[in-house]
Formats: C-alpha cells, structure tokens, sequence
C-alpha cells in the first residue's frame, strides 16, 4: 500500500514538472508573439492616422480590417496568457476569505470609466440582508467577475444599464450580472463555454474576442465548487448567474 | 528639450519608437542591451527612461535596479513597455519603483508617446 502511495507521489511530481514545462513554453511564446503583434499594431496605426502618407478610402478599408483582425490575435494572446495562467496556478489555488461584496464594489468602481465611456451604467445592487464570506482565490473571481461584466458591457447597446445584484441562498452566494443587449440565440446556447467559441451575433457587434472569457470563467468557477449558468433572449438580453459555496478553507483542496 | 533614453532590444520596434519621439521633439538616445544601458544611464540630463524588461545580458530588471541605485538616475521617471504582463513582473517592477508598467502589444504608439507627455509634463 505505501509503495503504491510512493509510486502515486512520484508520478504526481512528474506530472506537475511535465505541466510546468508546458506553461512556460506558452509562456515564452505568447510573449515572443506579442513582439511582432505589436510591431504590426503599430505600423498599420500609422497608416491609418495618415502618418505615412494619404491613403485611399479602399486602403484604409482593407488596412482597418487588418488592423482589427491584428487586434484579435492580441486579445486571443492575452487571454492565452490568462488562461495558462489559471491552470497553472490551479494547482495551488490561493484559498482566503474574501468579503464579495466588498470584491464586487471594487471591480464595479474600477469599470466606472469604461462604463461612462460607453455610456452604460454599470449598477450594483448590495444584498439587503449579510453575505457571509467565503473562501476562494479572489484574484480568480476577480477575473471572473471583469468577464461578466466585460461581455455584459461589450454585448449591450448605447444608453444601456448592466445590474449586478447578490444574495446568500442557503450555503451558497448567487450574483446575477444581467445586461439588455444582444442576447444569445437558441442555437448557440449550448456551445457558450465552449474553449474559443463565439457567437454569431457577438462577432459582428464585436471582432475582437478570442472565446476564451467563459470558458475560464467555467473553469475557475468550477475549481470553487461553484455554478455558473445564464437566461438568455435574443435581442432582450442575457442574465449569468454564479453560485458560489460558502466553504470552510479545508474543504476546498 | 526633453531627454529620453529608449532601452530596447528589438531594432524594429526600437526605431519605430525612436522615430515617433525624436518628431514629438524630444532628444533621444538608445541602448539594445542591458549592459548598454547600465552605460547609458551614466549620461547627464536624462528626463525619462524607457524600459523593456527581456533584454540581452542584463535584463530589464537589473537595469532598473542599477537605476534606482544611480546617483544621477535615481529620481528619473521610468516607464516599464514590455511584453511581460504577469502579476510577479509588474509587482517585481513595481518593488524596484518603475513609474508605470504598460504592455506594448496593448498600446498604439501614439498611445505611449501621450503617456510620455504625461509623465514630463
């Protein structure tokens, strides 16, 4: 039996180390990636802004388009970069006690410019009786909660409201972050937190995304022992729901 | 005239960067390598440090560790452009007192060139 356990330990260590390897090759590519992203990013900006010289209306069409698929392939980069991230430190998760509400404060505050910007207003709704606190990695549902709010902003029109709101139901904390913009359409509706899957109707009213937001909110979601689900109609807009454990720190590893 | 030192190890990106600043009038001199730039920050009148972090021999971070130790530099405002972006290098950045940590691909060039604006005033 112990040797058995011994033999458990060692593969397990092999394993991390093989992981490791493969997160820093990730690592280092995506970083060399962005070398000649950036480069390209800035060339085409400069022929956009005319620094170059004049440029004809198809030019400019054509130099937009590949400017904005440029674009892209940087988002897809940085949430490569998250997402390595998040499996690799997954594997030692950073579990405290974390005050939601307070969480869901800051991050609200931080959209604040964004969401004037894009005149939308961005509300949160505090829970009209205590939260308790649980216990989870705040850095990732911090990053799940930008991804909410990010796709409820990025999918909704001009002049739109996106609500957070939460409450304590039983031994779980539910947050609903809902918006009134595009929706997602039936068809679609399985396939969302799908690795690199986006929406039609995402796509056009945004080219830049690279389908990676949902799928690691799933993940990090599902490493609290949580829930993560979504009410949607086309044109009416999309509501997600999280449902996060009220844990003690020793019941989650 | 504003003096700006641009530590960058890609030439490409190097002269796109020397190119915008020198016609936003600044007066600009470079380095390619860590141990260049160790050099460089021994001239007088620096207003502004540009600074990647992957950079050959020394990197970025000796770079400005040397920097903030540097009778002459160690006031200097400097502006971290890299292609880093994880937590442990900005706050490593930010334990060595870099004035702002901003992610290349993130940013146009005319982007970086306001943000130099900014900082000098």
């Amino acid at each position: 039996m112990s040797e058995e356990l011994e033999k458990l330990k060692i593969e397990n260590e092999e394993l991390k180390k093989q992981n490791s390897v493969k997160s820093d090759l990730i690592s280092i590519s995506a970083h060399q990636l962005r070398t000649s992203l950036s480069a390209l990013k800035w060339i085409l900006k400069m022929f956009l802004d005319k620094d170059i010289g004049p440029i004809t209306n198809e030019q400019e069409s054509f130099i937009n388009k590949a400017y904005i698929s440029n674009e892209r392939m940087i988002a897809l980069v940085n949430d490569m970069l998250t997402l390595n991230h998040a499996e690799e430190i997954a594997l030692s998760f950073k579990f405290e006690k974390v005050d939601l509400v307070k969480l869901v404060e800051e991050i609200t505050f931080e959209f604040s410019g964004e969401s004037s910007k894009k005149h939308i207003e961005l509300i949160f709704l505090r829970p009209d009786a205590d939260v308790l606190e649980i216990s989870c990695d705040r850095e990732m549902i911090r990053v799940v909660f930008q991804n909410l709010i990010e796709n409820a902003m990025k999918y909704s029109n001009d002049g739109d409201k996106v609500i957070l709101s939460m409450q304590q139901r039983n031994d779980n904390v539910e947050i609903s972050v809902r918006d009134t913009g595009i929706g997602i359409t039936d068809d679609e509706k399985s396939k969302i937190f799908e690795k690199f899957f986006r929406a039609d109707n995402a796509k056009e009213k945004d080219p830049v995304g690279s389908g990676l937001g949902l799928f690691t909110s799933k993940n990090i979601v599902e490493h609290h022992k949580g829930k993560i689900w979504f009410d949607s109609n086309e044109k009416s807009g999309t509501t997600f729901y999280l449902s996060l454990p009220i844990l003690k720190a020793s019941d989650t590893i | 005239m504003s003096k700006i030192l641009v530590v960058e190890d890609d030439s490409f990106l190097q002269g796109l960067e020397v190119g915008k600043l020198k016609k936003e009038g600044y007066d600009v001199i470079t380095a390619s390598t860590g141990k260049e730039a160790l050099e460089k920050i021994k001239e007088d009148g620096i207003d502004l440090i540009l600074l990647d972090l992957v950079l050959p021999n020394f990197d970025g971070f000796e770079v400005l560790k040397e920097i903030r130790e540097n009778e002459k530099t160690k006031k200097t405002p400097v502006l971290v452009f890299s292609n880093l972006s994880e937590e442990k290098d900005i706050k490593k950045a930010e334990d060595l007192k870099a004035n702002d940590f901003m992610v290349k691909s993130n940013f146009t060039i005319d982007e970086l060139a306001q943000k130099i604006k900014a900082i000098l005033g």
